[in-house]
């Protein structure tokens, strides 16, 4: 069954388009990580995704349930972690956790009281008086403590501290396992790297690639670095790869495609070491930056 | 999974609970002035006879119905009661059921906490009627203490229950006007605009329909009409409620439809996100504050002119019919001075501008509040600037305000009176445009002292500390209570310019308190630490 499924989504407010025509699909107990940079259109893809706002077109459906036409019953299986934590100033975390759990109607009592220790947080300060990281840690203590077989999170570890980002980390692997299904909206790589399997790029409202990661690393250029005993020979040059010098005795080879060619050509150098690196998410996330026409992330 | 409450009873709570300072302060105040209202009628006209003088000299007068209302029988103590407590408090109601709505529905939205709750498990639909029924609990409130104060002060049961319900209808039908301004406009101020706005023509319309004859009709107009209407103490016609209950669910029903519909954190009206950049007054923290001022002031200088053109109009029709020594005397002690001649009536008019110069005063140290909780005073104190510089600046900016409100009300309230032919020379309205100012400064520097010693409460102990000095001034003298108690409150020391003669020494007084408090404040916000929301 999927979790999320979005039809040609798409949203407009006024002249400029927030997102061109998503289509996308997230299977029940799959981890998404959702990438753009800041404007691309994530936050207006989970509005819509929650029908929180109308899609100019298209539709969003969470668990099969139209997201705008009933909401309510869209939101049973959902928790939601803003993108910036507006809480109630006067009400201390205790209390917002009271009243989140109502909202959603329930939540694991026991679960949370081992969340606010594992993420160290005072519950009886009021929210006014908390850093934004520590309101951001009530809005997923809230999230996570529902159980909920959906959680859309936006952005969710902003402001937190490095501990406490390997605190999440755990939380999402743990919450992996148990078969809940996690909508991670992030423009941090190595925290997407480190829990999705499924990777989308948005990129001005569209969504320019889609995988898993091991699929996008395809599509971006492996590095091979080999050093000689002796000076670097001069090689043919190959098609899909481009070199450069590394140190003294040294060349460093960005290899679009296959390395059969490459590694053939190397034969009968004398090589004295050779590493190879899959592109990291961050070098396929430049890559759809850099390459794109005019379509500068902002 | 633990909690079984319904998740809409939270949220009604949760408006309910948010409000609760509110609501428990206006409670008060409703009780209070229903209770002292009938006590003072009774003790200042005890025999049928002096209270015939007095509907004959005040009540019947036009100008004063501006102020209070149509009054309908003002011989017994429910219909004095009516005219008084009824027509003041509807007013206070009607604002106060505009702002209710808005803090529960629109400034929800404004700060991003909609969105938290509508995540969960409840539609819009009912998301909006919670926070409609946290309002209503409120109202609820407010009718009870109303009834308890008049109950209080010696008037019947029932029909003090039905008198409050004429108070609490009209916010029943502001709080509508409310929601509905929430869900056009986008954010909290402009709702808070559109609102205030509609009271205005509200309280227009009802004195068109009080003091001009033949367009009597327009009292149906509008929600302060219907409360005269209903005719509390006075042949009751409680089939006048119909106009409020069925406007008030015509309102939260067009103001629901929209809510299921648009986009959650927008509004229907559209503002623009993007603009060319417009770089006047933005070389000091002082001209960007008056920047961002600029259209609330504006406002205050139309509505104040507004009202000084109307007062000046209304003047000449003041009546002079005779009336005895006694009650004259007991009319100053009303607080209302001598309003039988335009300059009398000038003057009298003019307290009410003093009282809107002191409310200026307190919307600037919400204002410097505002700047402070939204933590953008903690921006501007990160740059090179001085903490006294920047207070010091706002002080100065509050005093140009308050001087262009008096100054305002003054021109238009002599352009009102000399264009219907009343005798009065233009210095002479001026002074009683300075006349309002020493009243001014003096509150803004207590609330200026409020907003560097206690900053998250300044906003409210501005606003509470006038209308408390206000209603003393104007209900204190009523309850026969010793003199020196009445003299507590600042608005007892203004002369009634023009009708009476400055009082130069309570003025340099005020003004010497005012500033020293000021100065005060200014050694005292040196040394506090800056407090967020």
């Amino acid at each position: 069954m999927t979790a999320i499924r979005a039809e040609h989504l798409s949203k407009r407010y006024g002249s400029t388009v927030a997102l061109d025509a998503l289509d996308l699909e997230v299977r029940e107990g799959e981890v998404y990580g959702y990438l753009g940079p800041n404007g691309a259109g994530k936050t207006t893809t989970i509005r819509l995704l929650l029908g929180l706002h109308r899609p100019t077109g298209g539709r969003a459906e969470l668990f099969g349930v139209d997201a705008w036409r009933d909401p309510v019953q869209a939101h049973r299986r959902v928790a939601y972690v803003a993108g910036e934590p507006f809480l109630w100033p006067s009400l201390t975390s205790a209390e917002t956790f009271e009243f989140l759990a109502r909202v959603h109607g329930g939540t694991d009592v026991r679960y949370r009281d081992e969340l606010v220790e594992r993420f160290q947080l005072d519950t009886r300060k009021r929210t006014r008086a908390l850093s934004k990281g520590n309101r951001q840690k009530v809005q997923l203590i809230a999230a996570l403590a529902t159980r909920a077989d959906l959680l859309l999170l936006d952005e969710p570890t902003a402001g937190l501290d490095p501990l406490m980002e390997v605190t999440f980390r755990d939380c999402i692997l743990e919450a992996k396992k148990r078969g809940q299904t996690i909508f991670l909206s992030s423009h941090i790589l190595s925290e997407v790297e480190a829990v999705c399997d499924r990777v989308g790029i948005l990129r001005a409202g569209k969504l320019v690639d889609q995988g898993t990661l091991d699929e996008l690393r395809h599509l971006g250029a492996q590095t091979v670095e080999v050093t000689f005993d002796g000076p670097a020979p001069k090689l043919a040059p190959l098609s899909g790869v481009t070199v450069e010098p590394s140190g003294a005795s040294g060349l460093r080879f960005e290899v679009t495609g296959a390395v059969g060619p490459l590694i053939e050509a190397l034969g009968g150098e004398p090589v004295a070491t050779l590493t190879s690196r899959a592109a990291s998410l961050e070098e396929i996330f430049l890559h759809h930056y850099d390459h794109g026409n005019g379509g500068a992330p902002g | 999974m633990a909690t079984a409450a319904l998740p809409v009873s939270t949220l009604v709570r949760r408006t309910f609970v948010d409000a609760r300072v509110r609501t428990i302060s206006c409670a008060c105040l409703f009780a209070i002035y229903g209770y002292i209202q009938p006590l003072g009628f009774r003790h200042t006209y005890p025999t049928l006879e002096i209270r015939l003088q007095f509907a004959r000299s005040f009540a019947n007068n036009k100008a004063v119905v501006l102020f209070y209302g149509k009054a309908y029988d003002i011989l017994t103590v429910g219909g004095y009661s009516a005219w008084r407590v009824g027509g003041t408090l509807a007013i206070i109601a009607a604002v106060l059921g505009v702002v209710a709505a808005i803090r529960a529905l629109r400034s929800e939205e404004d700060a991003g906490r909609a969105e938290l709750v509508l995540a969960g498990i409840v539609s819009r639909g009912s998301a909006f009627y919670a926070a409609i029924a946290g309002v209503a609990g409120g109202m609820l409130v407010l009718w009870l203490a109303e009834t308890a104060g008049l109950v209080g002060g010696g008037l019947p049961a029932a029909g003090s229950m039905y008198l409050a319900l004429s108070d609490i209808t009209v916010m029943a039908v502001f709080a509508g006007i409310g929601a509905l301004a929430s869900q056009l406009a986008p954010t909290r101020r402009v709702a808070t605009e559109l609102g205030v706005a509609a009271v205005g023509v509200s309280w227009l319309l009802r004195v068109a329909a009080d003091t001009s004859s033949g367009v009597g009709w327009l009292r149906w107009a509008t929600p302060l009409g219907w409360a005269e209407e209903l005719h509390a103490f006075t042949g009751a016609q409680p089939l006048v409620l119909l106009l409020p209950a069925a406007a008030t669910v015509a309102l939260l029903a067009a103001a629901a439809r929209i809510a299921a519909t648009r986009d959650v954190g927008t509004g229907l009206l559209v503002v623009r996100d993007s603009a060319e950049p417009r770089l006047w007054l933005l070389s000091s923290p002082t001209a960007q504050a008056l920047r961002r001022e600029l259209p609330s002031l504006i406002a205050w200088v139309a509505g104040v002119g507004l009202f000084g053109v109307v007062m000046g109009v209304v003047s000449k029709s003041v009546s002079s019919a005779g009336i005895a020594k006694k009650l004259s005397r007991e009319l100053a002690k009303l607080g209302s001075g001598s309003v039988l001649t335009p300059l009398g009536y000038l003057g009298f008019a003019f307290i009410f501008f003093v009282l809107a110069v002191a409310l200026f005063a307190c919307s600037q140290v919400a204002a410097m509040r505002h700047e402070e909780s939204d933590e953008q005073l903690e921006t501007l104190l990160a740059q090179p600037v001085g903490r006294s510089g920047w207070l010091g600046g706002r002080l100065l900016l509050a005093i140009a305000g308050i001087v262009a409100v008096a100054a305002t009300a003054s021109v238009l309230t002599w352009l009102g009176a000399v264009s219907q032919g009343v005798s009065v020379s233009l210095p002479r309205m001026l002074e009683a445009g300075v006349n309002c100012l020493p009243v001014g400064l003096l509150f803004l520097g207590l609330g200026t002292l409020a907003y560097a010693v206690v900053p998250r409460a300044a906003t409210g102990i501005a606003y509470g500390l006038v209308a408390v000095a206000f209603l003393w001034y104007l209900t204190g003298a009523l309850a026969g209570v010793p003199k020196w108690l009445v003299d507590l409150t600042p608005f007892e020391h203004v002369g009634l310019v023009p009708a009476a003669a400055f009082r130069p020494i309570s003025a340099l007084v005020m003004l010497a308190i005012g500033a020293a408090v000021a100065l005060l404040s200014l050694r005292i916000f040196e040394r506090r630490d800056l407090a967020g929301a």
